[in-house]
């Protein structure tokens, strides 16, 4: 066991799967940097340290810097992913999905479907995302909501150090395309990461904490929030059962309706905003499942509607937080059954 | 360089067998007997087989929503493409794709594609696996997508990365129902991709000869790491842009002239027949064994199994 | 304390539940010796004859002559022939009884609380296999209640059966409908400009209240539906007779609950068979659109705040179309048919004893608002028990509706000796084709189930055809 960030384990969980598999190639804007500049290439090592090395290692035919092309990006890592090789795309910013939402939505999620079952497209798509650094509504955003509604794709978000590599790992090897969705927040968080060839499967949901009272589902910096929520309710007597879901496609529903069912409660703690998202996508799980379950009507502590604004205490009123977690517990807590 | 009776005999039943199937699904169509969105790629033959002749199972070509042409060029079963577009569940694709959406990887065809523009930047992933191959990937594209921001980002971008592709331009001179000398805005297409910063040329379309010389030129370039290329093809579509299509946009007469001056086979027929390469009567052997191919590839699709709902759900994902 | 015992109601096989004290053969405190007929029992299916075990007397006798009682029951407090016994140690004994059964308890009336039920009744244990595809807290709830879980359809990932699957499971099924019809009135025009919530408009058609000029608690002023039912004017409720609460009877697993028949039923199980195996029914079918007589619905409401039922427009458009087909307005007799000259059409009514059939005399000559008033009389009537013979027997024609319970079609058993019934089913919004279009429309199913001893298959269908004609375009329906 090493104690490593999320952002290393990254950059280290692509070093180890290119010297395993010679196929596995990566593109992206500015993941080796500095090309056709004064500085020379490996002057940045992607913008979020996470390719560093890589280039120097594995020369430019598999290390690929791409001029600012999303669509071509995916496109051709699509290509070559179609062709033989096994691709990693790296997208700056989630938020530019808008521009190569074709690539990814009408190509890479149906090309298996649409071509009968006789190709894989084994790529990666991983995409820097969410709020928490000013960085402005085109910055700032979540996307695992669009995603996880196409079929074709499955859709992993981390939230640990070493969910990061089992994570990476499986995403890397898996022969469907993967969207690796990875926190900006959340590359500095240090943890203990498993030495070796460590696989997480997809579809597995992630046990935080343990508790009779009430179900917390999350996802990546949400996972973090809600464990501070429940130490505060803990004091309480409140025992929350946090399930931090890996992936939201394929989702962990066996754990999900499990929990549900021990705790008669549920809390979906989301960073996307409320409409048609995926916290109303478990809700609604939920409430065709274990309607006989619930106490009390499902909560959700979501962003609210609205663009992700810039202003420090504009973002931080928009974001979830475990205080929001916590006022939500206790509503959950205090509901009753009227009897008419 | 001179072509074997062969190789010359071979270009002809392609292209011939193009046309036919086209020319059989105009009229089963109007039949009621295919679902769907089909368009019809006859008139462009000498396109698809003039540069398909040159390449082998690694090369890869991508093509577009008019895409039968392409896909019989590259070496897709006729019978099964047939069925396909018949929506049985042992069709290439399984039903589950159509007209639309026709590939077979097996022989480095991937797919037609629903999306005008969408395959340029797929051929430049090709290219990247290409390139470690010593092989050619191929971007098929009509007036239509040549305008698309897409296919400006895959010429752009197989420039920098220097990768074996071929942009092909079939200029049918109709994006969907408007003139390209509407919708492109450049001098010419041939001039904007050289502006791109790769080899240029323009063939013509109508003549397998033409096409299939230049090439031969771009391919031996590609694979000398030179860096990709384009060529704008000049060339007819004998139907409208969709099976339905009233075609109000084309000029009076101008079907009956294009069909009668600017026909790819007539023209090959005149030219073998002329050059005492082949005889009539090898051409007309040809014709009698591509239409009987197609009769058996329509009554096969029509007696094919149909998909049950239970297959909705079969190969959406690999591993569930 | 004196010797007492309980006499019960005895079990006399398996399936026996309960049982009918046909007549007791000894008096209260009258001494009787070993093998004296005591007590007639009636059960289903045998009449027995109860004997005295051993000498004794009965200073109690509990169950009433022809009442019935529960195997278990205390029907009767035995004693020694010549025991004294005062009445407040009888009274104490009948305190402190425990039948064997705790179900058994609940149901007599003046026993005490039963105790609580206790935890694991387990009727049928069900041992659940370990690789069974079932959630935990679904496995456990079978386990301690008996669930069989091998007809379950589990609705969890990849048919996994989660807790909610088992705790229907192991529930009755809900008897649904058997309210009033739901008024579905597309709110009225005048109603468009209000601003109210949908619900409230709603309400509003429903109560007949006024919204112009209200101004609401909500938001902006919208009024909202607390808003209307502060304007609703409160009904009356008649507190010596309050509505029984609705029970729905949970027989044990594996057990069936036996009801004896009331004579209703009995009348209507007898009728209804004869009709259906003696008389020749067939079918006609046929959706017709009721957009039409929506539109005159609301339109009465507005001029006149009543508002019929659709029935009550398909039972007048009905009696119109009997007028023009005499021959479908017929009953059967034997070998003789006789047509009316006025159309006595019988409407279905569902009560809590059954199915029963008030006749709307001369439909043909009343109005669809006097339609709607009679049926309303006639349907209170039979509810609380008060139609007299001649209200419900006889009638030329009958209609039956479900619409209220979301059937969309039904064929119905005629009403002998009438030669026709109608059966008509719910509204529907589908969309149709016109001209080149589609438009939504209000369909609903009928279907005429004629006997054909009397009415042919094309004298049917003409009168389905004016009575399409009739509900589509409904202008001789009013006025």
């Amino acid at each position: 066991m090493a104690i490593k960030m999320i952002r290393d384990v990254i950059r280290d969980t692509i070093d180890a799967e290119m010297a395993r598999d010679d196929s596995l190639i990566m593109l992206g804007e500015d993941i080796v940097g500095g090309n056709g500049a004064p500085g020379g290439p490996e002057a940045i090592g992607g913008i979020w340290g996470t390719s560093g090395g890589l280039w120097a290692k594995y020369g430019a035919d598999r290390v690929i810097d791409t001029p600012i092309s999303e669509s071509a990006i995916i496109g051709a890592a699509a290509g070559a992913a179609l062709t033989g090789k096994r691709a990693i795309a790296e997208i700056m910013f989630a938020d530019f999905i808008g521009v190569c939402m074709d690539q990814i939505w009408n190509q890479v999620a149906k090309f298996r479907y649409m071509f009968g079952g006789k190709t894989s497209c084994p790529l990666v798509i991983r995409m820097p995302y969410g709020a928490g650094f000013n960085a402005a509504p085109q910055h700032s955003q979540v996307i695992h909501q669009f995603v996880t509604a196409m079929p074709g794709l499955k859709v992993v978000m981390p939230s640990t150090p070493a969910d990061a590599k089992g994570l990476l790992t499986q995403a890397i090897r898996d022969d469907d395309p993967v969207i690796f969705l990875e926190h900006k927040a959340l590359y500095g968080v240090k943890g203990e990461v498993p030495d070796g060839d460590y696989v997480i499967p997809f579809g597995h949901a992630r046990q935080v904490t343990q508790g009779d009272d009430i179900t917390i589902l999350a996802t990546g910096m949400m996972v973090g929030f809600a464990e501070k929520a429940a130490a505060q309710l803990a004091q309480d007597g409140i025992g929350c059962d946090i399930l931090d879901l890996r992936t939201t496609s394929p989702l962990d529903e066996e754990a999900i309706l499990d929990s549900v069912e021990r705790t008669g409660r549920l809390l979906i703690v989301d960073e996307a905003p409320p409409r048609c998202s995926f916290a109303t996508d478990l809700s609604a799980l939920v409430a065709q499942k274990a309607f006989a379950s619930l106490k009390a009507p499902i909560d959700m502590v979501t962003a609210p509607h609205s663009p992700v604004p810039f202003a420090r205490e504009l973002e931080s009123a928009y974001l979830p937080s475990p205080d929001k977690i916590v006022a939500s517990a206790v509503k959950l807590m205090s509901y009753r059954r009227g009897s008419a | 360089m001179q072509l074997s009776r062969e190789a010359l005999i071979r270009a002809y039943r392609q292209m011939k067998t193009i046309r036919l199937f086209e020319e059989r699904l105009h009229d089963e169509i109007a039949l009621g007997e295919i679902a769907g969105f089909t368009h019809l790629y006859a008139g462009q033959e000498a396109c698809a087989v003039g540069v398909c002749e040159h390449l082998g199972p690694t090369d890869y070509i991508i093509s577009t929503h008019r895409g039968h042409g392409h896909c019989i060029a590259k070496g897709c079963d006729v019978v099964a493409m047939m069925k396909e577009i018949y929506g049985s569940r042992d069709g290439l694709c399984k039903g589950k794709g159509g007209s639309m959406h026709i590939a077979d990887m097996n022989v480095g065809m991937l797919g037609a594609n629903g999306i005008v523009g969408a395959g340029a930047p797929i051929a430049v992933g090709a290219g990247i696996t290409a390139k470690s191959n010593g092989t050619v990937s191929i971007a098929f594209s009509g007036d239509g997508a040549c305008n698309q921001g897409t296919t400006f980002e895959a010429m752009n971008m197989a420039v920098v990365l220097k990768l074996p592709v071929i942009f092909v331009f079939e200029n049918n001179h109709y994006s969907e129902h408007t003139g390209e000398a509407y919708a492109v805005g450049a001098e010419s297409m041939t001039a904007r991709s050289a502006a791109f910063g790769m080899k240029a040329i323009k063939a013509n379309g109508i003549d397998f000869f033409s096409v299939y010389e230049a090439m031969r030129e771009l391919i031996n370039y590609c694979k000398a790491g030179s860096g990709p290329a384009s060529i704008e093809l000049d060339c007819e579509r004998f139907y409208g842009h969709f099976e339905g299509d009233p075609q109000r946009y084309r000029g009076p007469g101008e079907l009956d002239r294009i069909r009668e001056e600017r026909d790819c086979l007539k023209t090959f027929r005149t030219k073998v027949t002329e050059a005492k390469l082949l005889e009539g009567t090898d051409l007309d052997k040809v014709d009698a064994e591509v239409t009987d191919l197609i009769d058996r590839a329509v009554a096969e699709a029509k007696q094919a199994d149909r998909p049950t709902p239970q297959d909705v759900l079969q190969d959406v994902y690999i591993s569930y | 304390m004196a010797n007492l015992r309980a006499f019960a109601m005895p079990k006399w096989g398996i399936e026996m539940t309960e049982g009918v004290v046909a007549e007791w053969m000894v008096a209260e405190g009258v001494p009787f010796k070993k093998g004296d007929l005591l007590a007639l029992i009636e059960t289903d299916k045998i009449t027995n004859e109860v004997e005295a075990e051993a000498d004794g007397m009965f200073p109690r006798l509990i169950a009433q002559t022809g009442g019935t009682y529960a195997v278990g029951e205390l029907i009767a407090v035995l004693a020694g022939p010549d025991e004294a016994i005062s009445a407040a140690d009888v009274d104490a004994f009948v305190a402190g009884f425990r039948p064997a059964d705790s179900k058994v308890a609940s149901k007599a009336g003046d026993a005490p609380p039963p105790p609580p039920a206790p935890a694991a009744p387990a009727a049928v244990k069900v041992a659940i296999a370990a690789d069974a595809r079932i959630s935990p807290a679904a496995r456990a709830f079978a386990e301690a209640q008996g669930v069989d879980i091998s007809a379950i359809i589990g609705s969890g990932p990849d048919g996994r059966i989660t807790f909610q699957d088992v705790q229907q499971a192991s529930l009755p099924p809900v008897a649904i409908g058997g309210g009033t019809s739901v008024d579905l009135t597309p709110v009225g025009e005048t109603l468009g400009n209000v601003f109210a919530s949908p619900l409230a408009k709603r309400l509003a058609v429903q109560h007949g209240v006024d919204l112009t000029g209200v101004t609401g608690t909500g938001p902006k002023g919208r009024i909202g539906k607390a808003d209307v039912l502060a304007l609703v004017k409160p009904v009356t409720v008649d507190k010596a007779a309050p509505s029984a609460p609705i029970a729905f009877a949970r027989p044990a697993p594996g057990t069936a609950e036996i009801v004896k028949m009331s004579p209703m039923r009995k009348a209507i199980a007898k009728a209804l068979s004869h009709s259906k195996s003696t008389i020749p029914h067939f079918y006609l079918r046929s959706a017709v659109r009721i957009d039409a007589i929506l539109g005159l619905r609301a339109q009465a409401k507005a001029a006149t705040g009543e508002a019929p039922s659709i029935n009550d427009y398909i039972v007048r458009a009905c009696a119109l179309a009997l007028a023009r087909h005499p021959d479908v307005n017929v009953q059967v007799h034997g070998e003789e048919i006789h047509r009316f000259g006025s159309a006595d059409i019988s409407v279905a009514v569902a009560t809590d004893k059954g199915l029963i059939t008030p006749i709307v005399k001369g439909a043909d000559t009343l109005s669809v608002a006097a339609i709607s008033r009679e049926v309303k009389a006639l349907a209170e009537k039979a509810r609380t028990g008060r139609l007299q013979p001649d209200e419900f027997q006889g009638g030329s024609f009958s209609v039956s509706n479900l619409g209220m319970f979301g059937i969309d079609q039904f064929d119905a058993i005629i009403n002998p000796p009438q030669g026709a019934i109608l059966a008509v089913g719910a509204g529907t919004r589908q969309p149709i084709e016109i001209g080149n279009a589609l438009a939504f429309a209000t369909i609903v199913q009928l279907s005429l189930s004629c006997d054909h001893r009397a009415i042919d298959g094309a004298v049917g269908a003409a009168f389905m055809q004016t009575l399409k004609g009739l509900i589509e375009e409904p202008a001789l329906l009013v006025g």
